[in-house]
């Protein structure tokens, strides 16, 4: 099921470059729009048919590849991966279906996007090293393309700085991987076979570090972040969506799934450091939201803060931070996907994404209030207001962090209120008071430009008022994530 | 001719206008097409809102709940369905209308029901109605201001329904004689209604009751009042110009002394509103506007319609075409106040003409009179 999944798209690809009438705009997104929604019914259908309370890897695939290089093509799910599956083809899906303005080259732009999600949805699925880099490699590329191509006025320098960013991360990715394989003297990349390594405790470290900062650039976590804001700010809409939704996710999955799963010591050890970079990005990324004029940067920022919240969690490593920390991917997925549509939105009626030449936006005549409403429903969420997701993911990873690390939990839930206060000012700024003249002839929103908000503020809602129909997925897999310390972390803390 | 050198006013332009026969509102084809129009929706609406004015003056008196006093005495379960998925006429704007000239009084009406004379009148209708009803009674005898309170009222609102019952046809005629080719410019309008107001000037304002069959007299018409000088004007300068303390299109902060101590200085009438509402809907303008887009003539499409919003902003557009129209309206009822004929020869007349016109023109600064002259 989950080469389908991969091979959905490949597909899709393949037709759109044999009809000469995906040239056009409306042919290929509409072709790219029904391949994806297949692959998202695929991947309905693989979370219908997965078993919650089995915490081990689920619709395996398992075909030799290149064997003297330890290159097996091992496929797989858990509650780790399969939630940001589907949420990697639910968001492709709906940046396909906001890709209405890509005039320019459609086919291409519509073949790099499906790229992506093979890219994406093979880095979550594979269970071999060498397999989760070519993925993880793979959606580098066409994103780099979809920036530099479809970008903004600098995109040359936004997608250049992504790509040596990403490009380092690969390398520290690729040498810790080759390092566990070597150092273990393992003829296999298959990550479970892996997992039974008995590594000298310096050279787990060392192996630690290098993924850390591999993904960590990824993430991002502070300092290794500032590519984030450049692209955001750079990349067409739709793209920005799939960045923040789904890209960064890579880093923070394969955070869990590498760096804690294949070095549970050195992580136990490094875990108060961790903590406390956590912290560091946190406070960082909301200070710095604070001092952003520009929406998108703001919302970029606030990723990067959020982000530091799955650190805390991982940090901390209990069964309940885990199940935070993957409940987080996903509430963060859909509430920066919203966030941006909406931000894509405003920036295409108005001409600007400036808070300071905003105002009034909510205005039911003249402005843009349907917009406005899930702009503030969005900030809510991701302020971590009750009732919606980002309020059941923040209480899991503080609840769950707090016993091990209750100092920096305390410091990084005034990243929260933070995050009040930099949405507060967002929305005040924008959208309340009258609106201002030049803005009174602004075009009225679609239905088509508001749908995609609206379904994702209808998960946002129905998760955060139902959380257990998402967490019952990935509870057994956290669990068992927890359970690779020798040694509780509560016993660590004591 | 006027011999008057140049005024230094800042509003000198629109001053030379007014002296030279012109109105507040700029003269051109579009102007002419849109106040028409505008005004043709308006006369439909005040045609509603005035029966059923006089209707709750006359069959809704002194009811303690009047339920159904926007019906006009015809309730039926259908009618009642359509009332409650808002199908009809927001009858509560000619209610707030209603209360402003109630709240801030003028002309000889609210002197009138300060005299004893109304009092004694008032208080033999409320014997009559409440003879029957000693909870009502008990109430009056513990409180003797409540009824004769509710009463005043009443009379307010029979007197706006009379004016409006006035103003109605007129607007009406005044589409009409567009529509034959007779009213061209914006001067024409303004002289319709001028001509509207000085026909009905002398017209008397009274009101009564019947209770038990019995007719009684609230405002008999020994008392003299009259359209103009007792509803007409302090209609505008309530609803124009002063209009309601709160219940404008901007939230005041009346602790931040937004909101001045003496009512002669509110400026959130017609004249000053914002087209544009900020936050919820249900404010007075709006109800209006949801009221005349109901029945605008088709050429009216013609301006409405070259918009990128389609019709969503319909409201706000009609809300400006409204205020222009407004300031027609306004221009007649000053006109029609001065001091001397404008056409005067005399410098002496000419120059107390222009400082009345002046001091108009200094009142309006503050209203949306140059946001409509593009």
């Amino acid at each position: 099921m989950l080469n389908i999944l991969l091979l959905i798209p490949l597909v899709g690809i393949i037709i759109l470059w044999l009809i000469p009438q995906a040239s056009s705009l409306y042919v290929s997104r509409i072709l790219s729009i029904i391949t994806i929604s297949l692959a998202l019914g695929v991947s309905l259908v693989l979370l219908i048919q997965f078993n919650p309370m089995d915490d081990s890897l689920q619709f395996l695939e398992n075909i030799p590849w290149l064997a003297p290089l330890g290159l097996t093509y091992r496929l797989g799910a858990d509650g780790l991966s399969l939630p940001l599956i589907v949420l990697n083809n639910l968001l492709t899906g709906l940046a396909l279906f906001r890709s209405d303005e890509a005039h320019h080259r459609p086919r291409l732009y519509f073949t790099l996007i499906l790229f992506l999600n093979v890219g994406v949805t093979g880095a979550f699925s594979a269970q071999n090293l060498l397999l989760f880099f070519l993925f993880y490699e793979l959606e580098l590329i066409p994103l780099y393309l979809l920036i530099a191509i479809w970008g903004g006025a600098q995109r040359g320098y936004a997608a250049t700085k992504f790509l040596i960013y990403t490009a380092v991360s690969g390398i520290l990715l690729l040498a810790a991987f080759l390092g566990v394989a070597w150092f273990s003297q393992s003829t296999t990349f298959d990550y479970q076979s892996l997992q039974h390594h008995h590594l000298p405790i310096n050279v787990q470290y060392l192996l630690l570090i290098a993924l850390l900062i591999g993904f960590g650039i990824k993430m991002p976590l502070v300092p290794f972040h500032t590519w984030l804001p450049d692209a955001h700010v750079e990349a067409s809409t739709p793209i920005s969506v799939l960045l923040a939704g789904v890209l960064l996710k890579l880093g923070t999955y394969g955070l869990l799934r590498f760096g804690l799963g294949l070095f549970p010591e050195p992580w136990l050890a490094l875990s108060p450091f961790l903590a406390g970079w956590a912290v560091v990005s946190v406070l960082y990324g909301a200070f710095t939201a604070i001092a952003q004029t520009d929406m998108k940067k703001m919302v970029a920022f606030s990723s990067i803060g959020h982000m530091g919240y799955i650190l805390l969690a991982a940090a901390a490593a209990t069964p309940l931070s885990l199940l935070g920390a993957v409940f987080q991917m996903v509430s963060h997925g859909l509430i920066s996907a919203m966030l941006f549509f909406l931000v894509g939105v405003i920036y295409q009626k108005t001409g600007t994404r400036d808070i300071h030449s905003l105002r009034g936006l909510l205005n039911p005549e003249r402005g843009l209030p349907i917009i406005g409403s899930l702009m503030i429903l969005g900030v809510m969420a991701s302020a971590g207001i009750p009732g919606m997701v980002g309020f059941i993911s923040e209480f899991l990873i503080f609840r769950g962090s707090f016993p091990v690390f209750p100092v920096q939990t305390l410091l990084a839930m005034i990243g929260t209120g933070l995050t009040a206060v930099y949405f507060l000012l967002l929305v005040n700024q924008t959208f309340f008071g009258r609106l201002t003249s030049n803005l009174s002839n602004v075009p009225q929103a679609r239905w088509s430009e508001r749908t995609p908000g609206i379904i994702l503020a209808i998960l946002i809602v129905t998760f955060g008022l139902q959380p257990a129909w998402l967490t019952g997925w990935i509870e057994s897999s956290t669990t068992a994530l927890s359970h690779v310390f020798p040694i509780s972390t509560t016993t660590l803390h004591s | 001719m006027s011999t008057l050198s140049h005024s230094t006013h800042r509003l000198s332009h629109l001053l030379h206008r007014l002296e030279s026969g012109g109105a507040l509102l700029p003269d051109s084809p579009e102007n002419v097409t849109e106040v028409v129009g505008i005004l043709k929706s308006y006369g439909v609406v005040l045609g509603e809102y005035w029966q059923n004015l006089i209707y709750i003056s006359e069959h809704q008196f002194l009811v303690l709940f009047p339920f159904f006093k926007y019906f006009n005495g015809n309730v039926s379960p259908g009618k009642l369905i359509r009332h409650w998925f808002h199908d009809r006429i927001n009858f509560e704007f000619s209610e707030y209308c209603m209360k402003a000239m109630f709240w801030h009084g003028g002309g000889g009406l609210d002197a009138y029901l300060d005299t004893i004379e109304f009092e004694t009148l008032a208080r033999r209708a409320i014997q009559a109605k409440i003879k029957h009803n000693p909870l009502i009674q008990g109430i009056n005898a513990i409180f003797s201001d409540f009824l004769l309170e509710q009463v005043r009222q009443m009379a307010y609102y029979s007197a706006l329904g009379q004016f409006w019952r006035v103003m109605s046809p007129m607007f009406l005629n005044l589409s009409d004689r567009y529509d034959q080719g007779e009213i061209k410019t914006i001067p024409d309008v303004v002289q319709h209604i001028l001509d509207g107001l000085v026909a009905a000037a002398t017209l008397p304002i009274t009101y009564g009751v019947h209770i038990g069959g019995q007719p009684y007299d609230i405002i008999p018409s020994s008392t003299g009042l009259t359209f103009l000088a007792d509803t007409a004007v302090p209609y505008v300068e309530a609803v124009f110009l002063r209009s309601f303390p709160f219940m404008g299109t901007t939230s005041y902060n009346a602790q931040a002394r937004q909101i001045p101590i003496e009512q002669e200085r509110f400026n959130y009438g017609a004249l000053y509103a914002d087209p544009l509402p900020i936050g919820g809907s249900g404010i007075p303008p709006t109800l209006l506007m949801q009221d005349m887009r109901h029945y605008l003539p088709d050429y009216m499409d013609t301006i409405y319609g070259d918009n990128p919003r389609g019709n969503t902003d319909l409201r706000v557009r009609l809300c400006v075409s409204f205020q222009k129209s407004m300031f027609c309206v306004t221009t007649a009822a000053i006109k029609g106040l001065m001091p001397y004929p404008p056409d005067t020869c005399e410098p002496s007349q000419q120059k107390a003409n222009r400082r009345y016109l002046e001091g108009w023109l200094d009142r309006l600064q503050e209203s949306r009179l140059m946001d409509i002259q593009d």
